[in-house]
Protein backbone atom coordinates (compact mmCIF):
# COMPACT_ATOMS: atom_id res chain seq x y z
CA UNK A 1 0.00 0.00 0.00
CA UNK A 2 2.98 2.28 0.50
CA UNK A 3 4.38 1.35 -2.88
CA UNK A 4 3.19 2.98 -6.07
CA UNK A 5 -0.55 2.19 -6.21
CA UNK A 6 -0.55 2.36 -10.02
CA UNK A 7 2.01 -0.37 -10.59
CA UNK A 8 0.52 -3.84 -10.73
CA UNK A 9 3.07 -5.49 -8.45
CA UNK A 10 2.28 -9.20 -8.42
CA UNK A 11 5.00 -10.12 -5.96
CA UNK A 12 3.53 -9.59 -2.51
CA UNK A 13 6.67 -10.79 -0.71
CA UNK A 14 8.53 -7.90 -2.27
CA UNK A 15 5.74 -5.45 -1.58
CA UNK A 16 5.50 -6.45 2.06
CA UNK A 17 9.24 -6.04 2.43
CA UNK A 18 9.31 -2.59 0.81
CA UNK A 19 6.29 -1.30 2.71
CA UNK A 20 7.75 -2.48 6.02
CA UNK A 21 11.08 -0.90 5.17
CA UNK A 22 9.48 2.55 5.01
CA UNK A 23 8.05 2.00 8.50
CA UNK A 24 11.35 0.60 9.78
CA UNK A 25 13.30 3.80 9.23
CA UNK A 26 11.35 6.07 11.62
CA UNK A 27 11.39 3.27 14.21
CA UNK A 28 15.21 3.19 14.37
CA UNK A 29 15.53 5.84 17.12
CA UNK A 30 12.94 3.97 19.20
CA UNK A 31 14.91 0.71 18.91
CA UNK A 32 18.13 2.48 19.92
CA UNK A 33 16.39 4.14 22.86
CA UNK A 34 15.34 0.70 24.05
CA UNK A 35 19.00 -0.35 24.10
CA UNK A 36 19.79 2.70 26.18
CA UNK A 37 16.90 1.94 28.56
CA UNK A 38 18.32 -1.55 29.11
CA UNK A 39 21.77 -0.17 29.93
CA UNK A 40 20.38 2.42 32.34
CA UNK A 41 18.09 -0.09 34.07
CA UNK A 42 20.93 -2.12 35.52
CA UNK A 43 19.38 -5.32 34.12
CA UNK A 44 22.05 -7.54 32.49
CA UNK A 45 22.20 -6.44 28.86
CA UNK A 46 21.73 -9.90 27.33
CA UNK A 47 18.75 -10.38 29.63
CA UNK A 48 17.24 -7.03 28.68
CA UNK A 49 17.76 -7.73 25.00
CA UNK A 50 16.23 -11.22 25.30
CA UNK A 51 12.88 -9.47 25.68
CA UNK A 52 13.16 -8.52 21.98
CA UNK A 53 12.79 -12.06 20.61
CA UNK A 54 10.66 -13.26 23.54
CA UNK A 55 8.14 -10.38 23.70
CA UNK A 56 8.67 -8.59 20.36
CA UNK A 57 6.62 -5.64 21.63
CA UNK A 58 8.55 -2.37 21.73
CA UNK A 59 6.47 -0.18 24.02
CA UNK A 60 5.75 -3.05 26.43
CA UNK A 61 9.47 -3.95 26.55
CA UNK A 62 10.50 -0.39 27.37
CA UNK A 63 7.81 -0.16 30.05
CA UNK A 64 8.89 -3.43 31.66
CA UNK A 65 12.64 -2.77 31.64
CA UNK A 66 12.36 0.87 32.71
CA UNK A 67 10.07 0.09 35.64
CA UNK A 68 12.27 -2.82 36.76
CA UNK A 69 15.27 -0.49 36.59
CA UNK A 70 13.45 2.09 38.68
CA UNK A 71 12.99 -0.52 41.39
CA UNK A 72 9.29 -1.19 40.87
CA UNK A 73 8.07 -4.59 41.97
CA UNK A 74 7.98 -7.29 39.30
CA UNK A 75 4.19 -7.47 39.62
CA UNK A 76 3.83 -3.71 39.09
CA UNK A 77 6.20 -3.64 36.10
CA UNK A 78 4.54 -6.67 34.49
CA UNK A 79 1.05 -5.25 35.01
CA UNK A 80 1.98 -1.92 33.43
CA UNK A 81 3.62 -3.69 30.46
CA UNK A 82 0.55 -5.88 29.97
CA UNK A 83 -1.73 -2.83 29.95
CA UNK A 84 0.57 -1.15 27.41
CA UNK A 85 0.37 -4.28 25.25
CA UNK A 86 -3.37 -4.79 25.61
CA UNK A 87 -4.13 -2.94 22.35
CA UNK A 88 -3.02 -6.15 20.63
CA UNK A 89 -6.32 -7.69 21.73
CA UNK A 90 -8.01 -5.35 19.25
CA UNK A 91 -5.58 -6.36 16.50
CA UNK A 92 -6.30 -10.03 17.17
CA UNK A 93 -10.05 -9.40 17.06
CA UNK A 94 -9.80 -7.37 13.87
CA UNK A 95 -7.65 -10.00 12.13
CA UNK A 96 -9.78 -13.01 13.16
CA UNK A 97 -11.94 -13.20 9.97
CA UNK A 98 -9.06 -12.88 7.48
CA UNK A 99 -7.06 -15.50 9.41
CA UNK A 100 -9.88 -18.03 8.99
CA UNK A 101 -8.85 -18.42 5.37
CA UNK A 102 -5.23 -19.14 6.35
CA UNK A 103 -3.61 -22.52 7.07
CA UNK A 104 -3.35 -23.50 10.69
CA UNK A 105 0.47 -23.07 10.92
CA UNK A 106 0.07 -19.46 9.86
CA UNK A 107 -2.72 -18.79 12.38
CA UNK A 108 -0.35 -19.94 15.14
CA UNK A 109 2.72 -18.16 13.81
CA UNK A 110 1.21 -14.86 12.63
CA UNK A 111 0.24 -13.52 16.09
CA UNK A 112 3.90 -13.54 17.15
CA UNK A 113 4.55 -10.91 14.48
CA UNK A 114 1.38 -8.86 14.97
CA UNK A 115 3.12 -5.64 16.00
CA UNK A 116 1.68 -2.14 15.42
CA UNK A 117 3.37 -1.72 12.04
CA UNK A 118 2.33 -5.12 10.71
CA UNK A 119 -1.25 -4.51 11.80
CA UNK A 120 -1.27 -1.04 10.26
CA UNK A 121 -0.01 -2.41 6.95
CA UNK A 122 -2.18 -5.52 6.82
CA UNK A 123 -5.53 -4.27 8.16
CA UNK A 124 -6.24 -2.70 4.78
CA UNK A 125 -5.10 -5.79 2.87
CA UNK A 126 -7.84 -8.14 4.01
CA UNK A 127 -9.43 -8.36 0.56
CA UNK A 128 -6.31 -9.87 -1.01
CA UNK A 129 -6.35 -13.56 -2.02
CA UNK A 130 -5.32 -15.66 0.99
CA UNK A 131 -1.89 -16.62 -0.38
CA UNK A 132 -1.02 -13.02 -1.29
CA UNK A 133 -2.16 -11.77 2.10
CA UNK A 134 0.03 -14.38 3.77
CA UNK A 135 3.09 -13.47 1.69
CA UNK A 136 2.59 -9.79 2.34
CA UNK A 137 2.10 -10.33 6.09
CA UNK A 138 5.13 -12.66 6.39
CA UNK A 139 7.41 -10.33 4.45
CA UNK A 140 6.36 -7.30 6.48
CA UNK A 141 6.55 -9.22 9.77
CA UNK A 142 9.95 -10.79 9.11
CA UNK A 143 11.39 -7.47 7.92
CA UNK A 144 10.26 -5.80 11.09
CA UNK A 145 11.46 -8.70 13.23
CA UNK A 146 14.98 -8.68 11.80
CA UNK A 147 15.15 -4.92 12.17
CA UNK A 148 13.96 -4.99 15.79
CA UNK A 149 16.43 -7.75 16.83
CA UNK A 150 19.34 -6.00 15.15
CA UNK A 151 18.71 -2.44 16.23
CA UNK A 152 17.73 -3.17 19.83
CA UNK A 153 21.04 -5.08 20.08
CA UNK A 154 22.90 -2.19 18.43
CA UNK A 155 21.30 0.21 20.89
CA UNK A 156 22.92 -1.67 23.78
CA UNK A 157 26.31 -0.55 22.56
CA UNK A 158 25.93 2.65 20.61
CA UNK A 159 23.00 4.36 22.35
CA UNK A 160 20.89 6.82 20.35
CA UNK A 161 23.46 7.97 17.81
CA UNK A 162 21.01 9.87 15.61
CA UNK A 163 21.27 13.64 15.97
CA UNK A 164 18.49 14.85 18.28
CA UNK A 165 17.67 17.72 15.87
CA UNK A 166 16.60 15.34 13.11
CA UNK A 167 13.27 14.20 14.44
CA UNK A 168 12.24 11.33 12.16
CA UNK A 169 10.17 9.43 14.72
CA UNK A 170 7.15 11.56 13.82
CA UNK A 171 7.08 9.70 10.49
CA UNK A 172 5.48 6.72 12.27
CA UNK A 173 2.25 8.52 13.32
CA UNK A 174 2.28 10.25 9.91
CA UNK A 175 2.36 6.95 8.02
CA UNK A 176 -0.15 5.36 10.40
CA UNK A 177 -2.45 8.32 9.76
CA UNK A 178 -2.08 7.74 6.01
CA UNK A 179 -2.82 4.03 6.41
CA UNK A 180 -5.80 4.83 8.65
CA UNK A 181 -7.30 7.24 6.10
CA UNK A 182 -6.99 4.73 3.27
CA UNK A 183 -8.97 2.13 5.25
CA UNK A 184 -11.85 4.57 5.79
CA UNK A 185 -14.58 4.05 3.19
CA UNK A 186 -17.65 5.50 4.90
CA UNK A 187 -18.57 8.54 6.94
CA UNK A 188 -19.33 6.22 9.83
CA UNK A 189 -15.72 5.01 9.93
CA UNK A 190 -14.45 8.57 9.65
CA UNK A 191 -16.62 9.58 12.60
CA UNK A 192 -15.36 6.59 14.59
CA UNK A 193 -11.72 7.52 13.90
CA UNK A 194 -12.17 11.18 14.85
CA UNK A 195 -14.09 10.19 17.98
CA UNK A 196 -11.44 7.66 19.05
CA UNK A 197 -8.71 10.26 18.60
CA UNK A 198 -10.66 12.78 20.65
CA UNK A 199 -11.28 10.32 23.48
CA UNK A 200 -7.58 9.33 23.53
CA UNK A 201 -6.65 13.00 23.72
CA UNK A 202 -9.01 13.62 26.63
CA UNK A 203 -7.75 10.53 28.48
CA UNK A 204 -4.06 11.38 28.02
CA UNK A 205 -3.48 11.32 31.77
CA UNK A 206 -4.56 7.72 32.23
CA UNK A 207 -1.62 5.48 33.17
CA UNK A 208 0.21 3.03 30.88
CA UNK A 209 -1.54 4.18 27.71
CA UNK A 210 -4.81 2.75 29.00
CA UNK A 211 -6.65 5.71 27.47
CA UNK A 212 -6.02 4.05 24.12
CA UNK A 213 -8.03 1.00 25.20
CA UNK A 214 -10.99 3.02 26.42
CA UNK A 215 -10.91 5.15 23.26
CA UNK A 216 -10.78 2.16 20.91
CA UNK A 217 -13.72 0.55 22.74
CA UNK A 218 -15.65 3.82 22.69
CA UNK A 219 -14.96 4.12 18.94
CA UNK A 220 -16.20 0.58 18.36
CA UNK A 221 -19.41 1.28 20.28
CA UNK A 222 -19.99 4.47 18.28
CA UNK A 223 -19.45 2.48 15.08
CA UNK A 224 -22.15 -0.01 16.12
CA UNK A 225 -24.56 2.80 16.95
CA UNK A 226 -23.93 4.56 13.63
CA UNK A 227 -24.28 1.27 11.79
CA UNK A 228 -27.92 1.09 12.96
CA UNK A 229 -28.58 4.50 11.47
CA UNK A 230 -27.46 3.27 8.08
CA UNK A 231 -30.41 0.93 7.74
CA UNK B 1 16.57 -15.48 37.30
CA UNK B 2 13.36 -13.81 38.42
CA UNK B 3 13.79 -11.27 35.64
CA UNK B 4 14.28 -13.93 32.98
CA UNK B 5 11.16 -15.68 34.25
CA UNK B 6 9.28 -12.38 34.15
CA UNK B 7 10.35 -11.74 30.57
CA UNK B 8 9.22 -15.24 29.60
CA UNK B 9 5.83 -14.74 31.24
CA UNK B 10 5.50 -11.39 29.47
CA UNK B 11 6.39 -13.08 26.19
CA UNK B 12 3.60 -15.59 26.76
CA UNK B 13 1.25 -12.75 27.66
CA UNK B 14 2.19 -10.77 24.54
CA UNK B 15 1.62 -13.77 22.32
CA UNK B 16 -1.64 -14.68 24.06
CA UNK B 17 -3.11 -11.20 23.57
CA UNK B 18 -2.26 -11.24 19.86
CA UNK B 19 -3.40 -14.81 19.29
CA UNK B 20 -6.53 -15.15 21.42
CA UNK B 21 -9.24 -14.09 18.96
CA UNK B 22 -7.40 -15.35 15.88
CA UNK B 23 -7.21 -18.85 17.35
CA UNK B 24 -10.49 -18.96 19.31
CA UNK B 25 -12.60 -17.67 16.44
CA UNK B 26 -10.85 -19.68 13.73
CA UNK B 27 -13.75 -22.10 13.26
CA UNK B 28 -16.65 -19.83 14.05
CA UNK B 29 -18.66 -18.43 11.21
CA UNK B 30 -19.21 -14.72 11.70
CA UNK B 31 -22.76 -13.48 11.22
CA UNK B 32 -22.86 -10.46 8.85
CA UNK B 33 -23.59 -8.13 11.77
CA UNK B 34 -20.41 -9.25 13.56
CA UNK B 35 -18.34 -8.73 10.42
CA UNK B 36 -19.77 -5.21 10.16
CA UNK B 37 -18.78 -4.54 13.76
CA UNK B 38 -15.27 -5.84 13.14
CA UNK B 39 -14.80 -3.32 10.35
CA UNK B 40 -14.84 -0.56 12.96
CA UNK B 41 -12.11 -2.11 15.13
CA UNK B 42 -9.33 -1.16 12.72
CA UNK B 43 -10.20 2.55 12.37
CA UNK B 44 -10.97 2.90 16.10
CA UNK B 45 -7.74 1.35 17.39
CA UNK B 46 -5.53 2.88 14.68
CA UNK B 47 -6.90 6.37 15.41
CA UNK B 48 -6.37 5.87 19.14
CA UNK B 49 -2.83 4.63 18.47
CA UNK B 50 -1.94 7.64 16.31
CA UNK B 51 -3.12 10.01 19.04
CA UNK B 52 -1.25 8.01 21.70
CA UNK B 53 1.95 8.42 19.70
CA UNK B 54 1.50 12.19 19.73
CA UNK B 55 1.12 12.35 23.48
CA UNK B 56 4.28 12.08 25.51
CA UNK B 57 4.96 8.66 27.09
CA UNK B 58 4.36 10.17 30.51
CA UNK B 59 0.93 11.32 29.35
CA UNK B 60 -0.57 14.73 29.68
CA UNK B 61 1.44 16.84 27.27
CA UNK B 62 -0.59 18.05 24.29
CA UNK B 63 0.77 17.79 20.73
CA UNK B 64 2.39 20.97 19.40
CA UNK B 65 1.23 23.06 16.43
CA UNK B 66 3.78 21.36 14.15
CA UNK B 67 2.46 17.92 15.11
CA UNK B 68 -1.16 18.90 14.44
CA UNK B 69 -0.13 20.47 11.11
CA UNK B 70 1.80 17.36 10.07
CA UNK B 71 -1.04 15.06 11.05
CA UNK B 72 -3.72 17.05 9.19
CA UNK B 73 -1.45 17.20 6.13
CA UNK B 74 -1.00 13.42 6.28
CA UNK B 75 -4.77 12.87 6.44
CA UNK B 76 -5.53 15.27 3.57
CA UNK B 77 -2.74 13.97 1.30
CA UNK B 78 -3.78 10.37 1.97
CA UNK B 79 -7.41 11.23 1.19
CA UNK B 80 -6.56 12.99 -2.08
CA UNK B 81 -3.65 10.95 -3.47
CA UNK B 82 -3.83 7.58 -1.64
CA UNK B 83 -0.06 7.53 -2.16
CA UNK B 84 1.96 7.02 1.01
CA UNK B 85 5.20 8.33 -0.39
CA UNK B 86 3.45 11.69 -0.90
CA UNK B 87 1.96 11.40 2.58
CA UNK B 88 5.39 10.86 4.11
CA UNK B 89 7.26 13.61 2.25
CA UNK B 90 4.58 16.32 2.42
CA UNK B 91 3.54 15.70 6.03
CA UNK B 92 7.15 15.58 7.26
CA UNK B 93 7.97 18.75 5.28
CA UNK B 94 5.03 20.54 6.94
CA UNK B 95 5.97 19.13 10.36
CA UNK B 96 9.58 20.28 10.08
CA UNK B 97 8.66 23.58 8.38
CA UNK B 98 6.08 24.59 10.97
CA UNK B 99 8.39 23.42 13.75
CA UNK B 100 11.09 25.68 12.35
CA UNK B 101 8.73 28.68 12.13
CA UNK B 102 7.10 28.52 15.57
Amino acid sequence: MLSDPNSSEPNYLRRGFLDALILVIPAIPFALVFGLAVRESGVAIWLGWSSSPIMFSGAAQITLITLLGEGASIAAAATAALVVGARHLFYSFSMAPVMQRQPSWFRWFAPYMLVDQVFALCVGKQDLPAADFRRYYLAAGMTFWIFWMTFTALGLFVGPVLPPGLDITFATPVLFMGLLVTTIDSWQKAAVAVFAMGVTFLLADMPSRSGLLVAALAGLVLGLVLERFRR
Amino acid sequence: MMILLTIFMMGLGSYAMRAVFILLLSNRSFPPSALKALEYVGPAVMAALVMTMLLSPEGGSAPGVNEWAGLVTAAVVALVTRNHIYVLTLAMAVYWGVGYLV
